[in-house]
């Protein structure tokens, strides 16, 4: 089995009376076990210069994996602060992740395009984005299909 | 303005032939410009101990700006490996926490709407008259139909906001937060009236309710005891 730690760190001196400083730490397991996630994606680096919906994650047809639980990192490495991704989980929209911003979710595909997680630029004048994803399913493509 | 920082590393020996180490680092800031978020739910805890087990609404979308850079931080306080949280972006799975489990994701927090109507005063009231909404009470304490819509106005409702124009015999209501209509009711005659004249207090239909896309939920996997803690930064 394979040993990957997500660790997240949240401070802010001034957002409350108290000053906030928080810091988590976790072995991506297989759902309901304590061995370790074996697969990955990899790190992509993609460059988008277009304002169209794509498929980081598609989910192959006929599979399903309900019962597990991967993880999605994505981030907007775009330095223009008005720059933003739309990141949508098939056609229910997540949020938008602004210049620098990042996110760590849990995924569990249901089905195809129910479960596709998409990405789309708010410009088409070329965004830098970066996304992986630690898993253990059947299959997943990274590739483009959305529909 | 304030400064929270947020720092992501991700690092494995083993998951792939090469080792991984990376971090990133954001600043909340508010959506387009370089302002620190400013605004934040707290860090909380909400325990699960319902038999049958039941969903709970963590986030409404009406708790923050619609598109801003919202963010949530979420985690499984469970220490028992098969325990898990279902999240849900309105009905769809984002995915499962498990034990130990944290995300922090963006959200969209897309706002459902409210129903709004108008009530009108008019024709000729007592003193003395009641009018009941909501489960809320008014004694007339004027005959003036301007006073009385002035009093509707000064009540506190449980599910409503009220706007109006002193001494206008008009009062408009709304929802508090969207959806608690459902998707389909449209508010009706609901105001009890009992006046000893001919008063009325007629409304106008309601726009239709629509619950909140954004909403988010989650599930436990048991019955027993879960906590889960989430944290809600928005602008």
């Amino acid at each position: 089995m394979a040993t990957t730690t997500s660790t997240l760190s949240l401070t802010s001196p001034d957002l409350t009376g108290d000053a906030l400083a928080l810091s988590v730490s976790k072995i991506c397991y297989k759902g309901g076990t304590t061995v370790g996630l074996d697969q990955s994606t990899g790190l992509t680096r993609a460059y988008l210069t277009a304002t169209t919906s794509i498929d980081i994650f598609p989910v192959v047809k006929g599979t399903t994996n309900a019962a597990e639980t991967g993880k999605v990192y994505i981030a907007n490495l775009s330095e223009d602060e008005t720059e933003f991704l739309i990141v949508s989980l098939a056609n229910s929209v997540i949020g938008r992740l602004y210049a620098g911003d990042f996110l760590w979710m849990p995924w569990t595909p249901q089905a195809q395009h129910l479960s596709d997680i998409e990405i789309v630029p708010s410009v088409a004048t070329g965004m830098v984005v970066e996304y992986m994803a630690v898993h253990n399913f059947a299959n997943i493509y990274p590739t483009s299909a959305d529909s | 303005m304030a400064t929270t920082t947020a720092t992501i590393t991700l690092a494995s020996g083993d998951l792939l032939s090469n080792a991984i180490s990376f971090s990133s680092t954001a600043s909340l800031t508010k959506a387009g410009n370089s302002t620190g978020l400013t605004e934040t739910s707290g860090l909380a805890r909400t325990n699960f101990t319902d038999d049958p087990i039941h969903q709970k609404l963590i986030y409404r979308g009406d708790d923050a700006t619609s598109d801003g850079a919202n963010k949530i931080y979420m985690k499984n306080l469970s220490t028992t490996p098969s325990e898990y949280f279902q999240i849900y972006v309105n009905s769809e799975e984002m995915g499962r926490l498990y034990a130990g489990d944290w995300a922090f994701f963006p959200w969209a927090a897309n706002n459902g709407t409210k129903r709004v109507f108008t009530v009108t005063i008019a024709a000729t009231w007592a003193i003395g008259d009641t009018w009941e909404f909501d489960g809320v009470k008014l004694y007339a304490d004027s005959a003036t139909v301007g006073s009385i819509a002035n009093q509707i106005h000064a009540l506190n409702y449980p599910n409503w906001v009220t706007t109006h124009t002193t001494d206008a015999a008009t009062v408009v209501f709304e929802d508090r937060v969207s959806g608690l209509g459902g998707t389909t009711v449209v508010v009706t005659a609901d105001g009890t009236l009992n006046t000893d004249g001919n008063g009325t207090a007629n409304i106008s239909s309601a726009a239709v309710s629509v619950e909140g896309v954004g909403d988010i939920y989650a599930k436990p996997s048991v019955a027993t005891t879960m906590d889960l803690e989430h944290m809600l930064f928005r602008q």
